[in-house]
């Protein structure tokens, strides 16, 4: 597509709205049919759909350098290089263990603990050496210092509650417990550097004031996401209130309880192989 | 397990939950006698935008969801018209609020702008807590998987 001669035509919300928005729109709608479907051709469809949008929303920062939501597709591209390898590298790590289906080699866990520190060194890298997104040069993106005091706080947090979680409800699990009191001390660390040392381009009083913000950040989308979901409830709390009671049948007579009575006699007992 | 051990299991976990979060603040709070870079109405700003925001945003998931529950029920127009009534109430009360002046408008020229910013700055917060949420079930998973296989029965001799 010549993108010169598109932006010569539309105005610059049309180019959002058809090169930003509508792909955005695009991935989860491309997930759901592959989720929903059980055709291969529709799975392959929603597939692809998921993917084309995830590549125009990657692409955007130059096909609509205009809008300052496209820093966003910039992060997405920034990201997901190191994403990807984490989460490989626990998917391996997860299936060459004990597990009953879908077992993978042992070796595999080798791999798949390299891949995660890879994409650990990576994000480490995005703040403290050369790999800082940028939208221009030396132009930090954004949307990165919304994105990594996010991810870094909330993993911290989350691992030390499944710590205890292990612990407490778990039977015999001090092991697994003290792995994810690392992950949690890994991402406690990664924080406390973040506020003591300086990035080449993000300096500790610029993660500082994020971190904050990220707090404010995570305790609103609690805040309305639990308000969303109780409100969910009254609508349909309200609605089935609403309907009337179901027709109540009558109790059953002497004959069909001895009836029932002697079926489920003739299958209990034992004794007879 | 009893009610009183639920409870006291619970409460550990939300401690341990909030913890890191904790430590950061002791820890500055001992080193800079204060939170340093914190502003306040900014903080406030965040939030009450970042509510706002997932509100609608998850209220127009959750509609979309009540399309599949009426499936079973024959379709039902009244718990629709109820969650879209209550998405447009998320929709309307982000642009009221928004126009009150500079209380949530952020960097933002307009309130159809700073509403956009919003909806991206959202986004990218989820994405950010899917990733944390991924990140740490499924090391707790392959914490799990890694461990030498329990028998969970003992099989008695006949």
């Amino acid at each position: 597509m010549n993108i010169h001669t598109v932006r010569g035509i539309m105005d610059e919300m049309l180019q959002a709205l058809l090169l930003f928005w509508l792909p955005v729109a695009v991935v989860p709608f491309g997930v759901w049919i592959f989720l929903s479907s059980s055709n291969d051709q529709r799975k392959t469809f929603g597939r692809f759909l998921a993917f084309v949008g995830i590549v125009m929303v990657c692409t955007s920062p130059w096909t609509v350098p205009s809008s300052p939501s496209t820093a966003a597709g910039h992060l997405l591209g920034a990201i997901i290089g190191p994403a990807v390898l984490i989460l490989l590298g626990i998917y391996l790590i997860s299936f060459s263990g004990h597990v009953p289906v879908g077992r993978l080699p042992r070796s595999d866990r080798k791999l798949g603990m390299f891949l995660s520190f890879v994409g650990f060194a990576w994000f480490a890298g995005m703040h403290w050496w050369i790999l800082t997104p940028q939208i221009a040069s030396g132009q930090v993106n954004d949307y990165w210092f919304v994105f990594w005091p996010t991810f870094l706080l909330l993993t911290s947090c989350l691992s030390s509650c499944a710590a205890i979680a292990s612990l407490t409800i778990g039977d015999n699990r001090k092991t697994e417990s003290n792995y994810m009191f690392m992950l949690s001390g890994l991402g406690f660390l990664m924080i406390f550097l973040g506020l003591n040392v300086d990035g080449p381009l993000i300096t500790t009083d610029d993660f500082r004031e994020h971190l904050w913000l990220s707090v404010a950040d995570l305790a609103g989308i609690a805040v309305g996401g639990l308000l969303s979901v109780m409100v969910f409830a009254l609508v349909i709390f309200v609605y089935e209130k609403t309907l009337p009671s179901p027709v109540t049948i009558e109790a059953p007579q002497t004959a069909e309880l001895e009836q029932v009575a002697n079926v489920i006699a003739s299958h209990i007992g034992g004794g007879v192989e | 397990m009893s009610g009183s051990r639920l409870a006291v299991t619970w409460r550990m976990m939300a401690l341990a939950f909030v913890l890191p979060l904790l430590l950061i603040l002791a820890i500055e709070i001992t080193l800079s006698s204060g939170i340093e870079g914190f502003d306040g109405d900014e903080a406030f700003t965040r939030f009450a935008n970042a509510t706002l925001t997932s509100y609608t945003l998850l209220s127009l998931l959750l509609l979309g969801n009540l399309f599949f529950y009426g499936e079973s029920r024959n379709r039902p127009l009244a718990p629709l018209v109820g969650m879209f009534c209550a998405s447009l109430l998320g929709v309307a009360a982000t642009f009221f609020f928004i126009n009150q002046g500079p209380m949530l408008l952020e960097d933002n020229g307009s309130a159809q702008a700073q509403a956009i910013y919003n909806i991206v700055h959202t986004l990218v917060s989820a994405g950010a807590v899917a990733f944390a949420v991924c990140v740490s079930l499924g090391s707790m998973f392959s914490a799990i998987t890694s461990q030498k296989r329990r028998i969970n029965f003992t099989f008695e001799e006949e």
